[in-house]
């Protein structure tokens, strides 16, 4: 399979969503540089919006660690690619 | 170093009051001493280093070397300087030999813990080495290095690493091996006992069991969190009430409490707390610089007994820091308050740093504050130091940091942004750089008028000496390009436009012109090394004593191309008195010094002075040699092993050369693969040394120049034995007017050295074909050239068609002194001491020596060591002694080599 420069790859940005286990008030969202926080029920926050690359989404991680809340999940998600179990329940049977 | 080396990163934490014993991990720990890592993993807040600090002052007989890490530590040269000054509060004297090794720019590591690994074996006592804060660490070279000291480490050190990441070393194998013990997060939660212990026997809270074990389980035994409910609780009334309110969220269980805790101080406090989250470490005056108050000192030390996250860095009261999570914790409420105040406070830290004499810090609390003239000021001062240290990647990664059209307009900057890219050899950027700076230098009201702004220079002197500086980053340029012409003009300017009394900038021109000189050869060698003893001098005057050894290897193989081996002998010879006369400690470079020595030696058939200067090269460690000594020193020895007639040990030693290989601006004059392929010629391997002149796309029709000289003799070496395996008139035709024509030149240029090799070459030829009077002429003339300077194997290295042309002129009386004294030298050279091995292709001296080591109990990382190269020369050697000897295994190599009586050679 080729590789297409918008696939993943590590120089390029994306949009992430990063979740924790516990709930981090707005005041967080500086700290975060701007992202995004939401608090959900289930008692996690899910810290979302753009990094610039791989790098600067690694920093983002070591941010969390340092805080020391427990990470529940790192998704993907760039609006422009769908994640694929959604295109596959649309899809007729 | 650019930044002072910081006592307080070494200062074993003292153990606090009111702590919690913990005999289950205390246990742990006495058995980890045992073996050779500890690893305490698990995140922020979970009393990593206080139970290390209560265990180690449980066992006060125990020598530790703690290090707590921070960011900057990443650059390797920091790091290991670091690790041995706090090696050598416990053990005085270990690595002083290494540490001045760390500071010159390109240093290899290895070497440099090699000689602390050695000096730690010899340590009559244990040492336990503590780095906190391991996962600050961000560069893969410090872990390159860690593994090595693992590997390696003595029995009586044990390391000890707390972190909030597992570090990148080879857990799975210690740990298969019963080397590592690990201490995780499972293991440092407070258990219910601990937690009640915590909370009803030190803090005095007297809380009911249901109510201990509400606060275990909201905050599963997170030390952290456990600590700053305590001290929410203390003095409260309503401890229930407080229990279950925080109980019943799911907030960020520190952020909750740190608030909690914020509340109940004073506004002085509170403010004290938020503004100085921003500073690394405090102490009394920097606080008083950032928060503008009079009685930092006083606070800190209210901070501290009052249990709040403030850590001693010292006995002396003198520096502290915020526990790091707290610290996290104060900055997100400083952001969310005060986020306007946030600059100011980084730029008064900033202010006091810069007052202090600190520009690294200065720099970054500017950079923090987006501060960015205010950083580009410092920048332009701190430039001369990174200079002056080889920091140029810290100086790039400053500039990096700062908006592109802030350097634009500082001409100091762009130009000091030119001289980082060349150091980390991105050639491309320079030029533009150059010109950025140079808009602003041309006189007034010749610039461009379309300047938006105006010119800012905070440091005028280095301001001044723009120019000169723009002309020499030119001219390096314009080598790395190779455009030679381009070279000398930018280097003649920088020199006429540098004052005569600054010595740096000047050297370094005149080096520059030396090599281009060089690299053009033929007429301008002479002004090459007239402007290579303007450089050393230069270097002198500027106290670079350790450059001089790279100008004097130049020197002398400039000497050496003109015939003058007792002029190159002399050289390296004045090297060596002059930084011997200099005092301190062994230079790098030197080793360099004593490889020149042997080659010379070994032209003049001393092969045993050439053997024992090549050992002394080794002796002094792969540290004491520049960069290109590594293959350098191998070429020489394959040179010798062939003199003494050991042409396979010759090759191995050549290839390993190649894999060695490293280029600098150093005109390549004798590529390995030339090398090689001379002795290919020499071992009948034609076939191999014609792919070589495929390869180059060498032809006898080439047009001639200094840099391929030695290629093109090689290719008439290739062609003379061609046509003496197939007689062909036309390739005898090409190869004797190609040694013409090379003849030619290398008068022409002055290049007696290569002369002489042409004119033996000349002479064989016209020998073979019959001409025998032709041959003695031209033997004649290569005589004549030879014998002043001492020449011997350039004749001896031909072998019998050689010594039958000596005979002939003997017979008639050429040279008869000299005659005589090469004939002699053909008699000793024939002895061959690995004809009897027993093999069908022999083990060079190289492999016995590692053969002898794989039958001891050494393992391979040991043997590197022992024999001072790298841990994959020892495999390649290991992987050709078990072809040669027909085995698999270390096991079978040893059998059969008993069996071939090798282990006693």
């Amino acid at each position: 399979m080729s590789r297409t420069p918008s696939d993943g790859g590590w120089d390029e940005a994306g949009e992430y969503e990063i979740r924790l286990k516990g709930h981090l008030g707005s005041r967080w969202s500086a700290w975060f540089d701007g992202l995004t926080l939401t608090e959900d029920s289930d008692g996690t926050t899910a810290i979302r919006g753009s990094v610039i690359d791989q790098a600067a989404l690694h920093g983002l991680l070591q941010k969390v660690r340092d805080i020391g809340l427990p990470l529940v999940s790192v998704t993907r998600v760039d609006p422009r690619h769908p994640a694929v179990h959604a295109i596959d329940n649309r899809r007729p049977q | 170093m650019i930044e002072p080396l910081l006592e307080t990163k070494l200062y074993l934490p003292k153990p606090r009051s009111g702590v919690v014993a913990r005999p289950r991990l205390s246990e742990r720990l006495r058995r980890g001493a045992e073996s050779k890592l500890t690893l305490i993993s698990a995140p922020a807040g979970f009393g990593k280093t206080t139970l290390l600090t209560e265990w180690l002052a449980s066992t006060p007989k125990r020598a530790v070397a703690w290090l707590s890490l921070d960011q900057k530590d990443s650059r390797p040269a920091t790091f290991w300087t670091y690790l041995i000054t706090a090696l050598q509060t416990v053990a005085p004297g270990v690595g002083a030999s290494a540490l001045p090794l760390l500071q010159s720019a390109d240093a290899p590591i290895e070497p440099v813990l090699t000689i602390m690994i050695n000096e730690l074996g010899a340590m009559p006592h244990d040492i336990a080495i503590v780095l906190d804060d391991y996962h600050v660490l961000e560069s893969p070279d410090v872990e390159e290095g860690m593994i090595f000291l693992i590997e390696n480490l003595p029995s009586q050190v044990h390391i000890v690493i707390a972190t909030r990441a597992d570090p990148r070393l080879p857990l799975a194998r210690l740990r298969a091996r019963g080397e590592l013990v690990e201490i995780r997060a499972a293991d440092l939660r407070f258990s219910h006992d601990e937690a009640a212990t915590y909370l009803n026997t030190v803090l005095g809270l007297d809380l009911t069991a249901a109510n201990v074990a509400l606060l275990g389980e909201r905050t599963e035994g997170w030390i952290a969190a456990l600590q700053l409910a305590g001290l929410s609780m203390q003095g409260r009334a309503d401890v229930a009430g407080f229990i279950t309110g925080f109980a019943g969220n799911d907030r960020y269980i520190v952020d909750y409490l740190v608030d909690e805790v914020l509340q109940r101080q004073p506004d002085h406090v509170r403010t004290f707390l938020l503004s100085t989250s921003v500073l690394e470490r405090l102490n009394g005056a920097l606080c008083d610089a950032v928060t503008q108050r009079h009685d930092s000192k006083a606070m800190l030390e209210t901070l501290e007994h009052g249990n709040l996250f403030v850590v001693p860095l010292d006995d002396i009261r003198e520096w502290y820091r915020y526990h790091r999570l707290f610290a996290d914790v104060l900055q997100a409420h400083l952001l969310e308050s005060r986020p306007d105040d946030i600059a100011a406070l980084h730029v008064r830290a900033s202010g006091w740093y810069q007052g202090n004499g600190d520009l690294t810090e200065a720099i970054q609390h500017a950079m923090a504050a987006k501060d960015f003239d205010r950083a580009a000021d410092l920048v332009e001062l701190a430039i001369p130091v990174t200079r002056r240290d080889r920091q140029e990647a810290t100086l790039h990664g400053w500039i990096k940091s700062l908006p592109a059209d802030v350097i634009l307009v500082r001409p100091v900057l762009s130009v000091g942004l030119a001289g980082a890219l060349l150091a980390s050899g991105e050639f491309e950027g320079v030029e533009a750089r150059l010109q950025d700076a140079e808009r602003w230098l041309q006189p007034a009201g010749t610039g461009p008028s379309d300047r938006a702004s105006e010119m800012v220079v905070a440091n005028e002197e280095e301001f001044d000496r723009l120019p000169a500086a723009i002309a020499l980053y030119r001219a390096a340029s314009a080598l790395a390009r190779g455009d030679v012409i381009a070279t000398v003009s930018h280097a003649q300017h920088a020199l006429d436009l540098s004052p005569e009394d600054d010595h740096l900038p000047r050297a370094a021109a005149a080096g520059l012109l030396g090599i281009a000189y060089w690299i053009t050869g033929d007429s301008r060698l002479e002004a090459g090394h007239r402007a290579w003893a303007e450089c050393v001098a230069g270097l002198y005057r500027a106290g670079h004593v350790a450059d001089t050894f790279g100008c004097s290897l130049g020197m002398a193989d400039i000497r050496r191309v003109q015939g003058r081996l007792g002029d190159a002998m002399r050289t390296y010879e004045h090297a060596l008195e002059f930084a011997a006369a200099h005092g301190g400690p062994t230079l790098r470079g030197t080793a360099d010094m004593y490889v020149g020595m042997s080659e010379i030696c070994r032209e003049r058939n001393d092969l045993p002075a050439a053997n024992e200067l090549l050992r002394q090269s080794q002796e002094l460690g792969a540290h004491l040699g520049l960069p290109q000594n590594a293959y350098r020193s191998r070429v020489a020895m394959a040179r010798v092993r062939e003199a003494e007639g050991d042409p396979s040990g010759a090759l191995d030693l050549i290839n390993d050369a190649e894999r060695v290989y490293r280029g600098d601006f150093f005109p390549n004059v004798r590529p390995i693969p030339a090398v090689r392929a001379r002795l290919w010629v020499t071992q009948g391997s034609l076939g191999a040394a014609l792919g070589w002149v495929r390869e180059q796309g060498l032809s006898a029709d080439d047009d001639l120049s200094y840099m391929r000289e030695f290629e093109h003799v090689t290719l008439a070496r290739v062609l003379l034995a061609q046509q003496t395996a197939v007689p062909d008139e036309s390739v005898l035709h090409s190869a004797t007017a190609l040694l013409q024509r090379l003849l030619e030149a290398a008068e022409e240029g002055g290049r007696t050295g290569s002369a002489i090799e042409i004119l033996v070459l000349q002479a064989l030829t016209q020998h073979a074909v019959g001409a025998v009077p032709d041959a003695l002429v031209t033997l004649e003339r290569a005589l004549a050239l030879a014998e002043p300077h001492g020449y011997v194997r350039v004749f001896v290295d031909e072998g019998a068609p050689m010594a039958s042309l000596l005979r002939a002129a003997a017979k008639d009386g050429i040279a008869r002194t000299y005659v005589r004294r090469l004939q002699a030298a053909f008699t000793n050279t024939d002895a061959d001491s690995r004809a009897d091995q027993g093999l069908i292709e022999p083990l060079s001296d190289r492999e016995l020596e590692v053969l002898r080591l794989l039958a001891t109990d050494l393992n391979g990382p040991q043997i590197a060591r022992t024999l001072v190269v790298s841990l994959n020369t020892v495999r390649t050697h290991t992987k050709n002694i078990y072809t040669k000897l027909d085995v698999n295994d270390r096991r079978a190599a040893i059998r059969r080599a008993t069996e071939l009586h090798l282990l006693s050679r």
